[in-house]
């Protein structure tokens, strides 16, 4: 496992600004990084498949997935005083977006702004925002002035700020699932698998699991592991079984979530692989959220699928946070499955 | 360095109300540019221009605090905290902020998913805790020590900028830009630059006594027009400088602003205000004696957020209505 190439992946893919259906430069990074070493296509649907080649053939075909697109805004109405009324691409809370620095697609910087504090009654002070009330402003005079540099249905992305702590955590925008797509290029560029296998670096999970669904069309694998990122809620506001898992203590291995429940077996292999090797695992202590597993699992005739994560803080706002030993952790156990998955039959 | 570069330096620094050294600091280094007579005393910076008896003495006031939070306790990584100054709290969730402590510690304000969230409701002022990204915060971190929230300052279009703490540093520049206009004139007057405005005005009570003047002039940001407010509170965004009418203020000072305003083309709006002014101009109106004070107040979008909105036409506005005024009053 090479960390810091690890690491330089994902800060890089972070950095990037994506958000569903505009997943475009988030691809041409990840094609320039392994397109010499694999056979790329990418899909109607914006999706990569990449056939890596190893030493050995599969008897049943495995696809690794990671989506590419992250949370955002999108303008959808210019306003006469020059803001821009905008809404969520994805499952973004108004209040994580509220009285924050946003940077628009062509780079322009402005903000999301709201009535200030003081003029607000004691009632309006306890509703949390909601986007019918929320702009952006990127301080355009008016609405002739603004539509010189913006039109309905650019995007607005959170202003990024890449940072890791002296003890490992990283907060990022977009760690969800841009971890993923870091992963599976390290494992592509760091020659980790000795068997062929089918990559995709899939599009608009977060607006509902879109581009899986066609990529494991594509792919039409027996098997597939999902790379992920999922909620971590050990925060001193909850605990107990809340907390749905923690950062820190490793990959997370699911067994059920909304959109899936998981391959017995496949549970069963990466636990003991995970074991085996002295790699940190824990599992979900709630049912909660879903990925494209929920997707690919009945793709075609059905697909054998698990997924391994990240844990993580504060998903969907500014500034996930994230352990870097997990996704170290995460990165070793699916190269395990993927390795071994054959064990399965 | 130029308007637009001031105000982000100046936005760029730290300073919660009653910790506002470094801030201080460095606005003492820019006054010293102007004037050797600079102390800091009781934490407000306090400058005099010119020949100090000279009648009569104006004072400027700008104030060097912005909201924040402040640490009191901890649980392993994350710190608990509690607002200082009226913090907007529909804006809380995972915030980026800084945590002062040995050294700046950027941190997260912590957040439930809303699938765990049992109502979607506003956070309490209770439920503050910051994510340090540290396995025992204690390291780094003590009780007292300020959280700021990390939003550097950024040019937006034009003469915008947007950041955190332009209330007051946009006050600041006015009288940086005021000592810049009558760099040559040799016009007494005093500059106070206020601690605690955020907690009850408690550094404007001090220096007001301490330096004593006739007039105040304070400069501080107020309401700028925007979705969701009301017109009639307001001023417009590059609209000028509001001039403030009150009860509390001198109301021969407002009207002498607005003539001159008038007679020189100086874009204004009155902002009219029926009670106290929710400035530092409330304490020097009753301080001692009572100072006759006026407002010259820059519009301000967003305030305390970390994204704050002014323009910098606007304070040039200001600076000019003042520094036009000075020179009248010494005639």
């Amino acid at each position: 496992m090479n960390k810091e190439l690890l690491d330089t992946l994902l800060r890089e893919l972070c950095m990037i600004n994506g958000t569903s259906g505009r997943e475009e430069k988030v691809r041409e990074y990840i094609l320039s990084k392994i397109s010499d070493r694999c056979e790329c296509t990418v899909t109607p649907s914006g999706c990569i498949i990449a056939e890596y080649k190893g030493q050995k053939r599969r008897e049943k075909k495995l696809m690794i997935s990671a989506h590419m697109d992250e949370v955002g805004l999108i303008v959808t109405d210019i306003n006469e005083d020059g803001t821009l009324s905008v809404d969520c691409v994805g499952g973004v809370n108004a209040d994580a977006v509220i009285g924050r620095c946003v940077t628009l697609e062509n780079g322009m910087k402005g903000c999301v702004g709201s009535p200030a504090v003081h003029n607000l009654s004691e009632e309006e002070r306890k509703k949390p925002a909601a986007f019918d009330s929320l702009y952006a402003d990127f301080g355009t005079q008016d609405r002739e002035d603004a539509l010189k540099y913006i039109s309905p249905g650019d995007n607005v992305y959170y202003e990024n700020n890449y940072h890791v702590s002296p003890d490992g955590y990283i907060f990022s925008k977009a760690i969800d699932d841009r971890a993923g797509c870091a992963a599976m290029i390290a494992m592509i560029i760091e020659n980790e698998l000795s068997f062929d296998t089918t990559f995709t670096f899939v599009t608009a999970e977060e607006v509902g699991l879109r581009g899986a669904r066609t990529a494991a069309y594509v792919a039409d694998p027996e098997y597939a592991i999902v790379i992920e990122t999922t909620t971590a809620a050990d925060i001193p506001l909850s605990e107990g079984a809340a907390r749905c898992c923690e950062l820190g203590k490793g990959a997370v291995v699911s067994y059920m979530d909304r959109s899936t429940i998981y391959d017995r077996e496949m549970f069963a292999l990466s636990r003991k692989l995970a074991a085996e090797n002295g790699i940190a695992w824990q599992t979900k202590t709630t049912i909660a959220g879903g990925n494209d597993s929920g997707v690919i699992h009945i793709s075609r005739g059905g697909v054998r699928t698990c997924a391994i994560s990240v844990p993580c803080r504060y998903l969907h706002t500014p500034s996930c946070a994230a352990k870097a030993e997990d996704y170290y952790a995460v990165y070793r156990l699916a190269v395990l499955m993927a390795e071994n998955i054959g064990i399965l039959g | 360095m130029d308007l637009k570069e001031l105000v982000c330096t100046l936005a760029g620094i730290d300073g919660v109300s009653g910790d506002e050294s470094r801030i201080a600091a460095f606005c003492k280094e820019l006054l010293e540019k102007y004037t050797e007579d600079v102390c800091i005393k009781n934490g407000n910076v306090i400058a005099h221009f010119g020949k100090k008896e000279e009648k009569p003495h104006i004072m400027l006031d700008a104030h060097l605090d912005r909201v924040g939070m402040v640490v009191t306790d901890f649980k392993d990584g994350f710190v608990k905290a509690s607002p200082v100054g009226g913090l907007d709290m529909r804006i809380m969730p995972a915030q980026r902020v800084t945590v002062h402590g040995k050294e700046d510690i950027k941190g997260i304000v912590c957040t439930l998913p809303p699938h765990l969230s049992k109502e979607k409701k506003v956070m309490d002022r209770d439920e503050l805790w910051v994510d340090t990204g540290l396995d025992k915060a204690e390291k780094y971190i003590s009780y007292g020590d300020t959280i700021s929230y990390d939003s550097p300052c950024t040019p937006l279009l034009g003469t915008r900028v947007c950041g955190a703490g332009l209330d007051d540093r946009a006050g600041i520049a006015v009288i940086f830009e005021i000592a810049e206009l009558l760099k040559d004139e040799n016009i007494p007057f005093t500059v106070l630059l206020s601690t605690g405005e955020e907690v009850n005005e408690r550094g404007a009570a001090t220096g007001g006594y301490v330096i004593d003047p006739d007039i105040a002039v304070e400069f501080d940001v107020s309401f700028a027009m925007c979705g969701g407010e009301k017109a009639s509170k307001c001023g417009k965004l590059g609209g000028g400088a509001m001039i403030g009418f009150s009860p509390v203020l001198d109301r021969e000072i407002s009207l002498k602003l607005r003539a001159i305003a008038e007679e020189k083309g100086i874009p204004y709006k009155a902002e009219v205000m029926s009670g106290t002014t929710g400035t530092n101009a409330d304490r020097f109106s009753i301080c001692r004696e009572g100072q006759r004070a006026a407002t010259i107040s820059i519009p301000l979008r967003y305030m305390h957020t970390p994204a704050e909105v002014v323009d910098t036409e606007d304070i040039r506005a200001c600076a000019r209505l003042a520094a036009e005024f000075m020179r009248r009053e010494y005639k």
